[in-house]
């Protein structure tokens, strides 16, 4: 690669082309410039309407083999395309941007290596002189595709656990938004707030990598675990995150970006109450269940005697038949993750059904099927479960 | 993360264990040449003969991608280059804020900088390899036609599909926090944007046709006389009384020690915990090296700067299993002051630490510092 050289700034010819995104057309060119009938200019692709390429038209050919004589070629060296940074003191520094250099119908072209964003200046320099022959003095040309906002309208459209009272030893929320985020920093937008209106130092287990899902509309919030288990130093020191009668919001900040780079339309606040600890596994025999009537597609009804973790409850809760196959229908939650319901694609038919629970749901504290959070070492270890399901029967009549 | 695993012996460092067990495997075997097609690149480890592997989160796999960058390095340059991720920035035609650097890895043999990169922080967001070589200029390294293997992660479902009860979508994403190649086998620690359940990984290399692997899930005893579920952040290999092990710093920031053979699918194991650095901090990455005779670990941390820590009292260190009151406990350790912002960290040669740092006005710098 080529750095560039600072003479750029005395350039003695400047072309400024912009072209506006929304302009249809195969190709936008602005005012040419005949330096030695030498053009450039960015177009947009034909093939592709979304990619620009660059352009020079009007190159002495045979110079231009020569060129091409060298091993490897110097392209940079003759024709390349940087992102203004609008710091010039910067800009001298930047290497110019990747792509790729063709020569075809007397035209040389440059395909930038990643598309053209919007609101970047882009700026392409031809240094003539590096051909054979050719003239000293730089021709330039510049090209923004104007900022868009296509989709200003992201919210945070719900946060998990519905309820408005959660335990002292709540383990994770779940944010959901109405379109895909942004991600890195993101810790910086999310505040836990007590009621006096001060942030909780460091409540959430920050990663790196962060919890997004597939899509990136849903991030997982862990609190910190070294905030919310007895006997742990820092929740000595400086107490659990989240305490037993206090009021808190969890506050999401509008100036978080989403994945087309707008901010939030709003800020979000969850306010809740924080109730006693869980340290109770979960027991599905404690589950109340409302068996549907056969020959119906009624809905199989749980009841929880507390809330499930969301996410968890619609994936590892299955039924089987009587024939023990897995039952294929539509699964939701309600009564703020209290109640768990299953639509089955076929009617019930009459029989011993069976409610095939995997140990490793959990409730808001992290509680397993069998096995709290917080396991006690000295306890006699057959108090754990083993198996990586249990199963509840009921029956269909 | 860390190039090819450095492992501590009680007497000393020894690459050459590693090596001694490694050099009859075709480790290319059953590559294939192309483009491997990542949708994602989190952590990066070298593994042996410049193979550098790349976890997919969104692409629930790891990838070896040989590099074909296997020219031992000339003599020991030192690296100094400002605003890494403007000049990365200006490479992928965007600006500097939507460059995101997922890792840093060393090639052990070139010691080449190879930087995971996030072109956007978007859904859109475009994976790129950048290699750093001594002089300085980031290059982006083409991955349309490499040799490469992929290793699916064991128990990641696919995306997109619904399993019995038309489960909403498939929200579950498996996270890397952390992979390291030691001897035959590459070791992975990450966690599941839905059950809070660290896992490490053990998966078996050259990969086979489908790279089941292990599934360990890990307790620790750091926190009183309760086991917790916290996720390794970082980890390195090392030998203890002559036994491979592992050990993995925590957030809030035990420092645990695991054999190696007990990784076992679907074991559960417990954890041996040799120091508490100090709550309020976050691991980020953890390097081995050899000084003065002696083997040291340097850990860098997000509020609590770098920790040099002695390794020559781990085999007498005994299991911390009770509340800690003091500042720290277990193996000794002291804090570099001098290293600030330290964002990511490698081994770079036998005297050198390659690291991102954050500079003066915001700007990341990549440069070598003289292992303390």
């Amino acid at each position: 690669m080529t750095p560039r050289p600072a003479s750029w700034l005395a350039a003695v010819v400047i072309v400024c082309v912009v072209l506006m995104a929304c302009r249809p057309g195969p190709s936008a060119r602005g005012q040419n410039f005949s330096g030695a009938s030498v053009r450039v200019h960015w177009r947009r692709e034909l093939s592709d309407t979304n990619r620009f390429v660059l352009e020079v038209v009007g190159l002495d050919m045979a110079a231009l083999r020569q060129f091409q004589d060298r091993k490897p070629v110097p392209w940079p060296r003759l024709l390349a395309a940087y992102a203004d940074t609008g710091d010039v003191r910067v800009d001298v520094e930047l290497p110019p941007m990747v792509g790729t250099y063709r020569v075809q119908s007397g035209i040389l072209r440059f395909e930038p290596g990643y598309p053209l964003q919007p609101g970047i200046q882009y700026r392409a320099v031809l240094h003539p002189d590096q051909l054979p022959g050719g003239r000293s003095s730089l021709v330039t040309a510049t090209f923004k595709l104007p900022a868009q906002f296509s989709n200003p309208g992201t919210v945070v459209s719900r946060i998990y656990p519905s309820t408005e009272v959660l335990p002292e030893n709540l383990l994770k929320f779940y944010v959901q938004f109405s379109g895909p985020m942004q991600r890195g920093h993101i810790y910086e937008h999310i505040h836990l707030r007590n009621a006096s209106g001060r942030d909780v130092d460091l409540p959430f287990l920050e990663i790196d990598e962060e919890l997004w899902n597939p899509s990136r509309t849903r991030l997982t919030l862990f609190i910190d675990p070294g905030r919310i288990k007895r006997g742990v130093r820092p929740l000595e020191e400086v107490g659990s995150a989240l305490q037993e009668g206090q009021r808190y919001k969890l506050v999401i900040d509008s100036a978080w970006r989403d994945g087309a780079g707008s901010p939030l339309r709003e800020t979000f606040q969850k306010e809740f109450r924080v109730g006693p600890a869980n340290r109770e596994a979960i027991d599905p025999t404690q589950w109340r269940i409302d068996p549907p009537k056969k020959g119906t597609r009624a809905a199989l009804q749980l009841t929880f005697p507390k809330p499930m973790d969301h996410a968890l409850a619609q994936r590892l809760i299955l039924v089987a038949d009587p024939a023990g196959r897995l039952m294929v229908g539509d699964i939701g939650l309600g009564d703020e993750e209290r109640q768990w319901s299953f639509i089955p694609s076929q009617s019930w038919r009459g029989g011993h059904y069976q409610l095939v629970v995997q140990t490793t749901l959990e409730d808001l504290a992290g509680n397993n099927v069998g096995k709290p959070f917080e396991v006690d070492l000295l306890e006699p270890v057959q108090q754990r479960l083993s198996n990586s399901s249990v199963r509840v029967p009921f029956e269909v009549r | 993360m860390k190039s090819f695993i450095r492992l501590i012996h009680a007497a000393s460092v020894s690459l050459s264990i590693a090596a001694a067990t490694t050099h009859a495997v075709d480790w290319t075997a059953g590559m294939k040449e192309g483009n491997p097609g990542l949708r994602s690149m989190g952590p990066l480890a070298f593994g042996p003969e410049g193979i550098l592997f790349v976890a997919d989160t969104r692409g629930a796999a790891v990838v070896a991608i040989a590099t074909a960058d296997t020219v031992p390095a000339a003599g020991n340059r030192p690296v100094k280059v400002d605003g890494i991720n403007q000049k990365i920035a200006g490479l992928l035609g965007t600006m500097a804020d939507q460059i995101l650097i997922e890792d840093l890895a060393v090639n052990p043999i070139s010691h080449n900088a190879y930087l995971a990169i996030s072109r956007g922080r978007g859904p859109d967001a475009i994976s790129v390899l950048v290699r750093v070589k001594s002089d300085g200029q980031p290059e982006i390294i083409p991955l349309d036609r490499v040799k490469f293997s992929r290793g699916a992660l064991p128990d990641a479902p696919a995306e997109g599909v619904a399993g019995p009860g038309n489960r909403p979508g498939n929200q579950r994403q498996e996270s890397v926090t952390d992979i390291a190649f030691y001897e035959n086998r590459l070791l992975m620690a990450g966690l599941s944007n839905e059950e809070f359940a660290s896992t490490l990984r053990a998966i078996p290399f050259p990969f086979e046709s489908v790279g089941r692997g292990t599934s360990v899930e890990i307790f620790h005893g750091a926190h009183g006389k309760f086991e917790t579920r916290s996720p390794v952040r970082t980890f390195v290999a090392f030998k203890v009384r002559n036994e491979p092990h592992l050990l993995a710093a925590y957030t809030c920031t035990p420092l645990v020690e695991f054999s190696m053979d007990e990784l076992k699918p679907g074991a559960k194991i417990q954890g041996k915990t040799i120091a508490e650095l100090g709550n309020r901090n976050r691991p980020i990455d953890m390097i081995v090296y050899h000084k003065d005779g002696k083997d040291f670990l340097l850990l860098a941390n997000t509020s609590r700067g770098i920790m040099k820590i002695r390794t020559d009292q781990i085999e007498r260190t005994e299991s911390i299993t009770t509340p800690v009151k003091a500042e720290r406990q277990g193996l000794p350790y002291e804090t570099i002051a001098t290293w600030q912002g330290i964002e990511q960290l490698d081994s770079l040669d036998a005297m050198h630490a390659l690291v991102v740092r954050r500079g003066d006005g915001g700007s990341l710098n990549l440069e070598s510092l003289d292992l303390p």
